[in-house]
């Protein structure tokens, strides 16, 4: 899967999850960026990722993510 | 000695490989025994190639099926022949249910748990053997849904009682280990119920898919305590009760039987029984001949449900939705509180077309499959059970009696005087508790203010002697007793005697119970020297049958609004009507 095919579907998964279907990923749009991302909607977030890419996330992983660039990049490498 | 290495547990390679065996010469073997009431023939292969794997010849010795007893108090069995170094003691889940239907519940635990360790002893004073005894994975038909755990003689927490005990047995008995085979059973869904990540990250107690069944649980246990219960599963006959059609096959000829091809529908009215035995009615509505399709619960002794154990039979070639209508009629109940059971999903759609507050759950095309999917889908939670709950199906065929004989009366008050009827009126005290608080729960027609109490509620309002009168009435007549029907709560206000709740069950309409009870309310307003009776009606769904119930005694309206209304009594010029209900002892 291209990154280009991949961040589509990742935006679609965001735009569910935010409940804004006018919302636009961009690799440095962070958590501060977008309303109601919290800690609840961070982890529904994963866990909707983790099914529709079919792929699992160590702790450690979700720890390490800065921004949607990282979290795009981190499933182009596990869904690969 | 383990193996190193990651198992490869793959079914269909160790199947190949145990069959395939040859004993080589190895350093290690084991005389292993193993004797089962299920079928031991899949299992052995396997067992012998993991063996194998880990470098130990196993030899094996495959008792004959479900005659553990025989093999172990024989001492001249081949068991003790073949001096065995390990006898497993592979008892099953299935195997024990149906003891359980069998014996019928109360003290089931305790039987099961000392015909265990008798085994347990003789393989003792017979040989050296180390004993492994299997535990039981939990079932998972339930006749309660949660509230399984709070009745000690349901199957559920019989089983978990007897896996509870054997664990406590093994403490105590050097030779004899468990094999937790119902750990191994419910890892099964644990593995996907955990999730160690999530708990690390957010505190999410398990999988975030598995907690809408943790919600909809506490929904199903809240529901009862609403008035929104199950009371009664209306059963079709050929296909769903039994295999084959009664009116071809004869009632020898239909499939039903602890084996072969009727083991399924067995089980099914084991069920079923299970559940009348817990205070759920059971009727039958069937398109067949009434004679026909009565004839096997008389004539075929395979038939675990016996004709008194169905409370009404519709059985004619009318249509269902009117034949169910005709049920609620006659028991009374909502069609909100009827499940209907059918294998023909023509039938099924008729009914959820015309009767849509009907519960009519897909069946699965095996009967197999029955009991798991009514199972799966909880109907019989309750939050409260009671031994009037055992006594129910009873009482409503005590009512299709009296109904009999009133067509024999040409007037109401003769056939009213003819069941002499007698009438306990108390306050409430602490043995009666959780019948009150179950009939409070559950009255949904016959209740003017449908405020659901609970057993703590109850118990304040019994312990306030000052300000509050609590009453039940109960009620016998010459074809049996009803039981605790009424509950009357009063509160003492000054110069007000304030009727708070009043409901009862609807098997008692018409007796003239309400003539009595408002009889002894004026009286102890008058004792008491209260001006004034004051009550209330506030309207629900259910409860249009008792709009004018203040009207019908001469109470005035003093207020209303939304459909709701409030009303007053001057007690001294109030005439009692004519009762045909004496007071009991």
């Amino acid at each position: 899967m291209d990154r280009q095919t991949l961040r589509q579907r990742m935006n679609a998964i965001f735009q569910d999850i935010f409940d804004d279907p006018s919302l636009q990923v961009s690799d440095d749009m962070t958590a501060a960026d977008v309303e109601g991302w919290d800690s609840l909607s961070h982890i529904n977030l994963i866990v909707a990722v983790e099914k529709a890419f079919k792929i699992k996330l160590t702790t450690a992983e979700v720890r390490s993510l800065n921004n949607v660039g990282d979290f795009i990049s981190l499933v182009e490498r596990k869904a690969a | 000695m383990i193996s190193k290495n990651t198992p490869d547990l793959d079914y269909s390679r160790l199947a190949r490989a145990g069959r395939k065996l040859v004993t080589k010469g190895s350093n290690q073997n084991a005389r292993i025994a193993i004797l089962s009431d299920a079928a031991t023939q899949q299992f052995v292969p396997l067992l012998k190639a993991l063996f194998h794997d880990n470098g130990v010849n196993a030899e094996i010795y495959e008792g004959a099926f479900d005659a553990i007893e025989m093999e172990t108090f024989d001492r001249s069995s081949g068991l003790y022949q073949f001096q065995p170094g390990v006898v497993v003691l592979a008892n099953c889940a299935q195997a024990l249910r149906s003891r359980y239907y069998q014996h019928g519940g109360a003290g089931f635990p305790e039987a099961a748990t000392e015909r265990m360790l008798r085994i347990w002893d003789a393989l003792g004073r017979h040989c050296a053997a180390c004993v492994v005894q299997c535990n039981y994975p939990l079932p998972y038909e339930r006749q309660f849904g949660n509230y399984d755990l709070k009745v000690a003689h349901s199957l559920y927490a019989s089983v978990a009682a007897i896996n509870m005990n054997i664990a406590q047995c093994v403490r105590e008995r050097a030779n004899v280990l468990v094999c937790d085979v119902e750990g191994i059973a419910s890892y099964a869904g644990r593995k996907n119920w955990y999730d160690d990540r999530l708990w690390n990250m957010t505190k999410a107690f398990c999988q975030l898919d598995h907690l809408p069944q943790v919600a909809q649980a506490l929904v199903e246990m809240t529901l009862p305590t609403m008035g929104r219960v199950v009371k009664c599963v209306v059963l079709d006959l050929d296909n769903t009760l039994w295999g084959g059609v009664v009116g071809d096959d004869g009632p020898l000829g239909i499939s039903i039987g602890a084996h072969g091809d009727g083991e399924a529908f067995f089980h099914f009215q084991h069920y079923l029984l299970s559940l009348k035995r817990r205070g759920i009615l059971l009727a039958v509505c069937s398109k067949n001949d009434h004679e026909n399709a009565v004839r096997p619960f008389v004539e075929n002794p395979e038939m675990v449900l016996k004709r008194q154990d169905i409370t009404m039979f519709v059985v004619n070639w009318e249509n269902k939705a009117d034949n169910i209508r005709k049920i609620r009629d006659t028991l009374e109940i909502g069609l909100d509180s009827m499940v209907f059971l059918d294998d023909n999903p023509f039938e099924r759609n008729l009914v959820r077309q015309f009767l849509p507050d009907v519960i009519v759950p897909e069946m699965p095309e095996d009967p197999a499959d029955y009991v798991r999917a009514i199972s799966e889908l909880n109907l019989f939670e309750t939050s409260s059970f009671s031994a009037e709950d055992l006594a129910r199906s009873e009482l409503y065929k005590q009512e299709a009696g009296r109904r009999e004989v009133q067509s024999t009366y040409s007037n109401i008050d003769e056939y009213l005087r003819s069941l002499e009827m007698q009438i306990e009126v108390a306050r409430f005290h602490k043995a009666k508790i959780p019948r009150i608080a179950q009939l409070i729960q559950r009255s949904n027609q016959f209740n003017l203010t449908t405020h659901r109490y609970n057993e703590g509620d109850c118990e304040k309002m019994m312990l306030d002697t000052e300000g509050c009168v609590p009453l039940y009435a109960s009620l016998r007549d010459r074809f049996g007793d009803h039981g605790l029907i009424s509950i009357v709560i009063l509160r003492i206000k000054p110069d007000v005697l304030e009727i708070g709740d009043w409901l009862m069950s609807c098997r008692v309409l018409a007796r003239g119970v309400e003539h009595f009870l408002m009889t002894r309310v004026v009286e102890l307003a008058r004792e008491k020297g209260l001006t004034r009776i004051t009550g209330e009606y506030i309207p629900t769904a259910k409860n249009a049958m008792v709009k004018d119930f203040f009207a019908q005694f001469g109470f005035e309206k003093t207020a209303e609004q939304d459909g709701a209304s409030k009303w007053h009594l001057d007690p001294a010029p109030y005439q009692a009507r004519t009762i045909y209900i004496t007071e009991g002892d």
